[in-house]
């Protein structure tokens, strides 16, 4: 359903950023360019807690009255439920500060829309290939210090393995936790498989650390050489056809699915 | 008034810098045009001067993100701006898009200090809000930080910033070229630019204040 026009609203997108890696935001800045340029809101920003502006700063950069924060995370988490209301000085769904009102929308990741990204990746990556012969592997970090993550993957393989796509299988695995990606060629029955990282960007872990666990890579390689992996489909190893995607984060109908939750919470809380 | 026009009156009145950008007026039929400074002169030549003429604010990320030598800015505040460009703008919601992505919040900031606005925030405060590994940043001393501050800020640090902040309430900053800077550089008149202003302590310091930290830490345990 498409949104409505704010047109004296504001839209803040709130990423996590980095000091070492510019790529890392760049998905953010992609999904306000793509957002702003459908005119929807008054205006759209983006703000960040390791680059600038900080959200301690973001009041700044907004005219408007009214402001959609939306976290543009893979999870709901320490930084969605605790970092954020932090920081921005939120204290539920719509919180006046400073004499403005901010809405605080859900992760982009736990939105059911996500879904339909992760097959069109999928199909994106491996085009004309037999989902009946191939399996599709949601991967992410996956640690004890966010069970959330590791929950909402595991709702994707649900969801798409239901959706009647026609995978082989649909799995998840992690770096860090069981069942781990290192053993994809083992879990995939299949001749073909396809891997998609549920990140927000292609940070470290999807250029450098899961190439290697893939064994598409001898050993995490110069950051530079790192977009070659994603242009290197399919790629032949463990007797397995392997097609590796960057992302989920990257696909810039992400920003769909933050007005998706745009929608979703006026939806809910001003039942408009 | 908007910040795009309030930033408009600043321009007609005598503004013409922020940080290392220079923003011209009204040039070959464009209201704005933005370069960095040390090119200034250069850009109003015939067809920019052959510089790299960028029209509308999109690249204006990609042109702030690297510096000359193609390492990562990740403190906007940095005095390495690459050269050899011009942005060219249409109206001044592009103008304040494309510095928003040069120098983030960086007119807002100052609109709000102005307008006497502006909350900072002290450096304990920020360390205290730290997490993961940067938790134990907040240990660091009192002397420590203020060293730090000499060693990490300031112009002969690369960062073009003006301090705001404070170690603590009663804590502050001691006197240094760091501390003292006004936040412009190019040693403009303080009515022809905007100064950049650091609110809060910056990520980068941070992360210094947690190397800082440790090493205070295993000065300790070695003494005792
Ligand atoms: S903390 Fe220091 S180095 Fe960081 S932005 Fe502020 S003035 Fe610059």
């Amino acid at each position: 359903m498409p949104i409505a026009p704010k047109p004296s609203s504001a839209l803040l997108i709130v990423g996590h950023g980095s000091t070492e890696n510019p790529d890392s935001s760049t998905p953010y800045f992609e999904h306000a360019d793509e957002i702003r340029s459908r005119g929807i809101f008054a205006e759209v920003h983006c703000c960040f807690w390791k680059e600038e502006p900080s959200m301690r700063e973001a009041g700044y950069l907004v005219d408007s009255e009214e402001i959609y924060v939306v976290p543009d995370f893979i999870s709901e988490g320490y930084f969605t439920q605790d970092v954020i209301p932090r920081e921005l000085r939120l204290t539920g769904p719509t919180t006046v500060v400073g004499g403005k009102t901010y809405h605080y929308c859900l992760p982009v990741g736990v939105h059911r829309s996500m879904t339909g990204l992760i097959l069109k990746r999928a199909r994106e990556v491996a085009p004309g290939v037999d989902p009946a012969q191939t399996t599709l592997i949601i991967t992410g970090h996956g640690t004890g210090l966010n069970q959330n993550s590791t929950k909402a993957i595991r709702d994707q393989v649900e969801l798409i393995a239901a959706s009647g796509a026609g995978y082989a299988a649909v799995l998840d695995a992690f770096m860090e936790e069981q069942p781990f990606i290192a053993g994809w060629d083992k879990m995939a029955l299949t001749p073909n498989v396809i891997v998609v990282p549920f990140f927000i960007s292609d940070g470290l872990h999807s250029y450098q650390d899961i190439p290697v666990l893939l064994g598409i890579e001898n050993e995490v390689g110069a950051a530079a050489s790192q977009r070659e992996i994603f242009r290197h489909n399919p790629h032949h190893v463990r007797n397995k056809t392997l097609y590796y995607t960057s992302a989920i984060g990257t696909e810039r109908l992400l920003a769909d699915v933050i007005l998706d939750q745009v929608s979703d919470f006026d939806r809910i809380h001003k039942l408009s | 008034m908007s910040i795009a026009l309030q930033l408009r009156e600043l321009l007609r009145s005598g503004i013409h810098r922020i940080g290392e950008l220079e923003i011209q007026t009204d040039v070959y039929g464009y209201p704005y045009v933005i370069c960095h400074h040390e090119d200034a002169e250069r850009s109003t030549d015939s067809a920019f001067g052959g510089l790299e003429v960028h029209e509308g604010p999109a690249d204006a990320r990609d042109l702030s993100t690297y510096a000359p030598d193609g390492s990562y800015r990740f403190a906007k505040g940095q005095t390495n701006l690459k050269q050899g460009w011009v942005m060219a703008l249409e109206n001044e919601e592009d103008l304040r898009l494309a510095l928003d992505q040069f120098y983030p919040a960086g007119v807002g900031l100052f609109l709000a200090s102005r307008a006497g606005a502006l909350e900072t925030e002290t450096l304990r405060e920020k360390l205290d809000r730290q997490t993961g590994m940067y938790r134990f940043a907040r240990t660091i001393s009192d002397a420590g930080a203020q060293r730090l501050v000499r060693e990490v800020c300031g112009p002969a640090h690369q960062c073009a910033k003006k301090i705001l902040w404070r170690i603590a309430p009663e804590t502050p900053l001691e006197d240094s070229e760091a501390s003292r800077y006004n936040g412009i550089p190019g040693g403009l008149a303080e009515s022809q630019a905007i100064p950049l202003l650091c609110r809060e302590a910056c990520n980068h310091f941070v992360a210094e204040c947690r190397k800082a930290a440790k090493a205070e830490n295993d000065a300790r345990s070695e003494a005792t």
